[in-house]
């Protein structure tokens, strides 16, 4: 008797299941999506959406989460493909804003151009890339970039020791060289990071092509290492073994000094040495670092009224929040001098009008 | 198969049967195996419960102090700050999408499988591929939720946004996932049911329909409903399927209600998809917030399992008791 | 005096017209729903096949684009068998991820095989219907956890627990520790196939060995485990499949998902399995990714899908010769 009813009501729940989750949403749809208006004025209306440079995103992101707090309503997408597909959908009219951990390209410029997209560049922060070994290698103190190509770059693949990238050095000028006889472990960050791009571009770009010619192939970091996705991973690499090599971003640095030790960096071969730090980056005197900017479609700050007072709460009130602490309390990047945050500013305030 | 040798010696297995049967049971190398496979069989349990208990440790700083906070917010980049809600609501509505499209069509399918096709080669053909179906990777649902979910159909049908990278692309693509294990437990459970129940029906007249509707599909809905949301809890934590299909692990701008329809043009995001991300995430302070997602999605998904145990043994225990 | 047996004709008996229309109507619903089935397979297969050949063709007549991330210039379907998987650059070296699946699968194995098979026997052979009516449930539960929570129990666990403890040279991430959490997830798997070959072994050949007084020992080893043969060999062979298609265990845990790795041998090391391989390929890159490297997913996916397609056919075998042996 009971079997019948239990299985009566089986089956009554299996079509209620599909009929309440099937049939009943239509009525639902109204009640829900008329919460949209809330003080349109300060906030505008709209959506905003941001993509470029995974470098840059942490910052566009946390502006984004503490623009929740002032302008809920505000739908703002951030993405991080990389600072050239973000340029790709920026200059198509795609994006309201592109973040880049470079400046716009001349290609790059034409293509917006050709689509009467005009823009306005603000540099937003400063990024620096540290390059660690371990504390107990006293071996080595400062490197040229030079140094670390003979070590890192194409032509290193197979390099076991540090030795072993003696000659390859020596040809390019280093006075460093011959290296120490020593096992080169090398820790860093994987073809999908941003840091990776970055140490390509700034370093071994240039000594590539002083060492092989303008046709330099791409990807000119050895690729017999694996590299990780994790900076903590990166770190315990370094602080695993006596001789290693490798970098990461400056922020994830300076939290484990006591574990790494910052390699002194110099652009050419017997140049002054200069150690990563917040002043050295931000007045460009340490080599391994970079500008981040964003990029801003002048034409949607007027068309897309949420897009300018985003724009002012991320250079305005999030601004020290969203740089200094884009990855957490106590790891970001480092935030421009005032001189140059002024130029922003002013910049910005000129293209908002 | 021959089981006795010739050369057994009839007085001497008198003698081990007398032996076996005096001893009540008790031979050590017996205990010693019996407690061997005992103890297999506790490994998994204690594997279980390893897991549980060091999960729900990790996550009760969260669950404790911000329960409420935990539930209510998006993905965020701060520990402190970060919640479910994006990924509760993307698997609410993927679930959605495999009790629409799934079952309908899994039952449906078993239906015609065990009660009206007659052994053809389309048939036979049906039954194997449905086999070969189930036993496909996930990963490899989701190369085919990329090309024809994402891709081929965002052109045609992409104009107001349904396709692409959206909720409707991802909960498609987990309704294609669970459609063979549907089907083949609705099949189980429609062949378990008695020959004599459908002779009983043809009997005063009905239409094979009617003998399904009236009698085989009530007595075999509780089989079915332990199968379908077996597959269910299933689809709910599947990952890569959606990683492939372009679930968002990073912000997701969208904040729209967790009942809104117009979030399924939109991108999205899932429960086993926020684990992933916050698992990746560097830093301890993260564990607690990967904990806690975990203990939630725990929550969904076993308990949907639990309760499709429960009922496939309750009946199973009437069945046999009959 | 009984009455004369009607003639039996359905067509009399199924009624009037519109009942047969609604029925031809609900068959062919039911049937469409079952062709479904054959729609999908179709679509893996095309969707597999789709970009997985553009993937060989630009192999054979590179794109410029592609040429442009190499470091020799030259593409060649040689990039398929190198000393690393890094699409970025070109380096498809496929044996890199078949190894790592293969070390990644032997682990997983090595304790669901035994652990699962051990349990079987246990639910099986030994327990009472009340010990299995609880035990059994909470197996099916372990088989019920996602596996990304597997993944992480293996990362954060498995890996500094068992893996770091036993091996100093391991790190916190390793295929081994990933082998061992696709080990945990196909425990169940194992399990619940084994358990349904041994059940199916007829009473009457445990009642002859019990009746020549053998123990149960004997007669669980000697006359039922080789009895179920055929389905104990599909329980692992199903099993394997799974494991060699795990996605989010190894993703988590064997350290792969820098999008590149090396070729190992060494379970100790990390690694990238084809699963893994795929997921990293899809989730999102840095810097403009070229075409014919993403492409490889499809390929990966491809490979992956031969292989345990061939491991189900024959399983398939298996459990069928279970059904007609009984």
């Amino acid at each position: 008797m009971s079997t019948k009813l239990l299985r009566l009501l089986a089956l009554l729940f299996t079509f209620t299941l599909l009929a309440a989750a099937c049939g009943g949403s239509d009525d639902s749809s109204d009640g829900a999506s008329g919460s949209g208006s809330a003080d349109a004025g300060e906030c505008g209306e709209g959506s905003i959406s941001a993509s470029g440079s995974s470098t840059v995103e942490p910052i566009t992101t946390r502006a984004a989460e503490l623009y929740e707090d002032v302008c809920g309503d505000i739908q703002i997408t951030v993405d991080g493909p990389g600072t050239g597909d973000g340029f790709a959908l920026f200059c198509t009219g795609e994006t309201d804003i592109s973040d880049a951990s470079r400046q716009i390209k001349d290609s790059e410029a034409e293509e917006c151009a050709a689509n009467g997209i005009e823009y306005t560049e603000l540099l937003v922060a400063f990024d620096g890339i540290a390059v660690l070994t371990n504390p107990n290698n006293s071996a080595v103190d400062c490197l040229s970039f030079v140094d670390l190509y003979a070590l890192l770059g194409g032509e290193s693949d197979g390099f076991d020791t540090w030795a072993a990238g003696s000659d390859l050095g020596a040809g390019l000028g280093s006075d460093v060289a011959p290296y120490p006889d020593a096992e080169l472990f090398i820790s860093a960050p994987g073809t999908e990071s941003g840091t990776y791009d970055s140490f390509i571009e700034i370093v071994l770009e240039g000594v590539a092509e002083e060492s092989q010619g303008e046709e330099a192939p791409a990807g000119f970091i050895r690729t017999d290492f694996a590299g990780n996705a994790a900076d903590n991973v990166i770190i315990e690499g370094i602080a695993g073994n006596d001789t290693s090599l490798g970098w990461v971003g400056f922020a994830f640095a300076v939290e484990n000094t006591d574990i790494v030790k910052t390699l002194a960096i110099t652009e050419e071969p017997g140049g002054a040495c200069v150690e990563p730090t917040i002043e050295t980056i931000a007045d460009s005197s340490y080599p391994v670092s970079r500008g981040l900017y964003i990029y801003v479609n002048n034409d949607k700050l007027t068309s897309n009224s949420a897009l300018a007072p985003f724009v002012e709460f991320y250079l305005g009130d999030a601004y020290t929040e969203a740089v200094t602490e884009a990855f957490g309390p106590d790891a970001g990047y480092v935030p421009l001098p005032d001189d140059l945050k002024a130029e922003t500013d002013a910049a910005f305030a000129g293209a908002a009008g | 198969m021959t089981l006795i040798s010739p050369m057994v010696d009839k007085d001497k297995t008198a003698e081990r049967v007398r032996a076996r049967i005096e001893s009540g049971g008790r031979d050590p190398k017996d205990i010693g195996f019996r407690w061997l496979m005992l103890a297999t069989l506790l490994f998994s349990l204690l594997v279980l419960a390893v897991l549980v208990v060091d999960v729900v440790g990790d996550s009760w700083s969260v669950l404790s102090s911000r329960l409420g906070d935990f539930l209510a917010n998006p993905l965020r980049s701060r520990s402190d700050e970060a919640g479910v809600f994006t990924g509760l609501r993307g698997t609410f509505w993927i679930g959605i999408f495999v009790i629409c499209l799934s079952f309908p069509i899994g039952i449906g399918a078993a239906i015609y499988l065990e009660e009206y096709a007659t052994d053809s080669w389309f048939t036979r053909l049906v039954d194997v591929n449905i086999r070969n179906l189930a036993g496909v990777p996930s990963v490899v649902y989701g190369i085919l939720g990329f090309t024809i979910f994402v891709g081929l159909l965002d052109g045609p049908f992409g104009e107001d946004g349904a396709f692409g990278k959206t909720t409707v692309a991802g909960g498609l693509t987990l309704a294609v996932l669970s459609l063979p294990v549907v089907i083949i437990t609705s099949a189980e459970a429609i062949r378990a049911v008695p020959q004599s129940l459908r002779e009983a029906g043809y009997g005063v007249g009905a239409t094979k329909w009617e003998v399904v509707r009236n009698h085989v599909l009530p007595y075999a809905a509780p089989g079915i409903l332990t199968g379908t949301l077996l597959s269910l809890a299933r689809a709910l934590g599947e990952a890569a399927p959606l990683i492939l299909v372009g679930a968002i692990r990073g912000r997701l701008g969208s904040n729209a209600g967790f009942f809104e329809l117009g979030q399924l043009r939109e991108q999205f995001t899932a429960m086993p998809i926020l684990i992933t991300e916050y698992a990746t995430k560097p830093g301890d302070d993260w564990v607690p917030v990967t904990a806690a997602a975990i203990v939630i999605l725990l929550l969904v998904v076993l308990g949907f399992n639990a309760v499709a145990v429960l009922l496939r043994n309750r009946f199973e225990a009437k069945r046999e008791g009959k | 005096m009984a009455a004369p047996v009607m003639p039996a004709d359905p067509d009399l008996l199924a009624g009037n017209p519109k009942r047969r229309q609604k029925e031809s109507i609900v068959k062919t619903v039911f049937a469409g729903a079952a062709t479904t089935s054959l729609v999908i397979s179709i679509l893996i297969v095309g969707s597999l096949l789709w970009k997985a050949q553009s993937f060989v063709g630009d192999l054979i007549s590179p794109p410029a684009d592609a040429l442009a991330e190499t470091r020799d210039g030259m593409i060649s379907l040689s990039n398929l068998w190198t000393e690393q998987w890094a699409p970025r650059f070109m380096q498809f070296d496929i044996k890199t991820l078949l190894v790592a699946s293969v070390i990644v699968t032997v682990v997983a194995m090595a304790v669901a095989g035994p652990v699962g098979l051990g349990a079987a026997v246990y639910l099986s052979e030994y327990a009472s219907p009340r010990v299995r009516r609880i035990l059994k449930p909470i197996l099916e539960v372990l088989a019920g956890i996602p596996s990304v929570v597997l993944g992480f129990f293996a990362l954060r666990w498995i890996g500094p627990n068992i893996v770091q403890n036993l091996f100093d040279s391991a790190g916190n991430q390793s295929l081994l520790a990933a082998g061992l959490g696709v080990g945990l997830l196909t425990i169940p798997l194992v399990a619940s196939i084994s358990e349904d070959a041994m059940r199916s072994v007829p009473n009457a050949l445990r009642e002859a060995s019990a009746g020549l007084g053998a123990r149960k020992f004997t007669t669980s080893t000697r006359v039922v485990l080789p009895a179920a043969v055929s389905g104990l060999v599909a329980a692992f062979i199903v099993a394997t499949s799974r494991a060699i298609g795990e996605t989010m265990v190894v993703f988590l845990a064997a350290g792969g998902s820098g999008n590149s790795a090396q070729f190992t041998v060494n379970p100790l090391e990390r690694g990238a399995t084809m699963t893994a391989a795929m997921a990293s390929q899809a989730s999102g890159t840095d810097g403009t990714i070229v075409e014919t490297a993403f492409n490889s997913l499809f390929f990966v996916g491809a490979v992956l899908f031969v292989i345990t397609l061939t491991l189900n056919v024959i399983a398939d075998r298996f459990v069928r010769r279970v059904r007609q042996q009984y």
